[in-house]
């Protein structure tokens, strides 16, 4: 027997989520006074805060976020071009495919960390190593599921095309290209995963430019100050959920059709 | 138009060496301005004829004209004068509806003004002034096939193919379409060759019904319709009707019960 839901009890479920989230920081900050843990180890929550606070206060978080972003930014947008335009290339020439495929099956497993001595070697420990890797990294999600969008276009809607007397090219660029977009777009959110772990990853390793949350990071754990590591931790998660939150947007504004692949 | 169908026989290669035949040495000539229907039942190869008459695909054999009876001798290019309505309608998803029924023209260069007003146009007389702006993904199956129906009339083309276009729709919009699709052909006077198996359909339709044979798909027999012209939903009930229901039935019940026979047999291959 199912009965309709009172607004209230729908209210209620609203705020779990939410609720949950408190539930757990409370019995954290309880847990650590109780067992009198030192905040070297693990601080409570309200000290985490007070820290978060203290380092926006003094402007670090936000050159160091800064910084990390930009050079987000410039390896995802490196990535983004180079990995969607080579994938429309192989979706359209066979012969692409053909001599790129072979490239990609061989260093797309690679780990992309294992490339970071050698390009530590090449490019030094500066802004070119790190947008590199990062680009290099995303690059493969990228050019992969581009391809794959490609290729699997509706063969239906091609041969409607050619109906409506579309030629080749217009196929291509009329049906073909906005066709793949939902799986392009997933490349890109695949992409921008990886970047954010990369750039992180690799301020943290080659320390030269001394800037950015991976040196932060590593910077606060080295001195032991595991509240300014936690803060830093606080920071990266809340923008990697932007980040998110603002790829979807922008999915939604460029392809609103997406939203009901069920129907067509 | 008149389309000649001339011994086309269309084959795939299948799992060993047989090949598997769709379509077996097939001759009919489809009159210009006559609504014909092509009823066989599921894989007789029907939805391949009309892409073979639509110049999607090239038939393994013979050979497809399109003749203009006032003059014969001019060999006209296939597909250049047929449109396809198809059971998946095909519309494309990121295209709102004004730019799905235009798709054609914008192909050939026509300028957007000019595309925009012919599908205005279009749009007003499928019923669906006021929804140009909506992506097909939010209309309902009538409404999305009323859109690819104007995208096939804004064409202009003189034949229509129209593969299994209702199939998908439940009962009730299906008979305010084939309503709206009488009104459209004794309108306009295209040529239409309409692929089905449900055999109310046909009648209530066509001019004549090809009745086709299991697989490989043979002419079993042609059908005349003289159902008077505007025909309407009440001539179900009539004697005429009645007696070209039974006639058909009597002729494709064999057919299904082959072609059932046939896929059993497939599906106890592929174990």
């Amino acid at each position: 027997m199912r009965k309709r839901k009172s607004s209230l009890m729908r209210m209620a479920e609203a705020a779990t989520p939410t609720a949950v989230i408190f539930a757990v920081l409370l019995a954290w900050e309880l847990f650590v006074r109780w067992r009198g843990i030192a905040p070297i180890y693990l601080p409570p929550p309200s000290t985490i805060v007070v820290y978060l606070f203290r380092m926006i206060g003094n402007g670090s978080i936000e050159y160091n976020l800064g910084v990390t972003l930009l050079r987000i930014f410039a390896g995802f947008a490196i990535a983004a071009l180079t990995g969607v335009t080579l994938g429309v290339l192989m979706g359209m020439s066979r012969l692409i495919a053909r001599i790129v495929d072979p490239w990609i099956a061989a260093l797309y497993p690679l780990p992309k960390i294992a490339l970071i001595p050698l390009l530590v070697i090449w490019l030094g420990t500066g802004e070119v190593y790190k947008i590199v890797i990062s680009a290099v990294t995303a690059f493969f999600p990228i050019v992969i599921s581009t391809y794959a969008g490609i290729r699997q276009t509706d063969r239906g809607l091609i041969k409607a095309a050619e109906d409506l007397g579309a030629s080749r090219r217009q196929i291509q660029l009329k049906v073909v290209i906005p066709a793949a977009i939902p799986s392009i777009f997933a490349g890109l959110h695949l992409g921008m995963g990886v970047t954010v772990i990369l750039i992180v990853a690799a301020e943290m390793i080659g320390s030269s430019s001394q800037s950015g949350m991976g040196f932060l990071l590593i910077q606060s754990g080295q001195v032991m100050e595991t509240e300014k590591v936690f803060a830093s931790l606080v920071v990266l998660a809340i923008v990697g959920a932007l980040i998110i939150k603002l790829q979807q947007w922008i999915d939604r504004k460029v392809a609103p059709w997406t939203a009901f692949r069920d129907g067509q | 138009m008149d389309v000649s169908v001339e011994n086309v026989t269309q084959a795939w290669p299948g799992r060993g060496d047989e090949p598997i035949v769709a379509l077996e040495n097939f001759s009919h000539r489809f009159a210009s301005r006559r609504f014909s229907c092509l009823l066989g039942p599921s894989g007789c190869g029907k939805s391949t004829l009309v892409q073979v008459i639509g110049g999607l695909e090239v038939a393994t054999e013979g050979n497809v004209r399109i003749i203009e009876p006032t003059r014969p001798d001019v060999v006209r290019p296939l597909g250049a004068d047929s449109v396809m309505v198809w059971q998946t309608l095909n519309l494309f998803p990121w295209r709102n509806v004004i730019d799905n029924v235009a798709f054609g023209l914008e192909m050939q260069g026509v300028s957007k003004a000019q595309r925009y007003e012919r599908a205005r146009l279009l749009i007003t007389s499928v019923g669906l002034a006021g929804f140009e702006q909506h992506l097909p993904g939010q209309l309902s199956g009538g409404m999305r096939q009323r859109v690819a129906l104007a995208r096939a009339l804004i064409m202009e083309r003189p034949i229509m193919l129209m593969d299994e276009p209702f199939g998908a729709l439940d009962a009730q919009t299906k008979i305010v379409m084939q309503e709206e699709l009488l009104r459209v052909f004794d309108q306009t006077q295209k040529t239409i060759i309409f692929v089905t198996h449900a055999i109310e359909e046909a009648i209530l339709l066509a001019d004549e019904i090809i009745v086709m044979t299991a697989r490989p798909g043979r002419i079993k027999e042609v059908l005349q319709v003289d159902l008077p012209r505007p025909r309407s939903l009440e001539m179900v009930n009539s004697k005429a009707f009645g007696a070209l229901f039974d006639r058909a039935f009597h002729l494709i019940r064999e057919e299904v019960m082959k072609s059932m026979a046939q896929q059993a047999m497939a599906l106890e291959g592929s174990r």
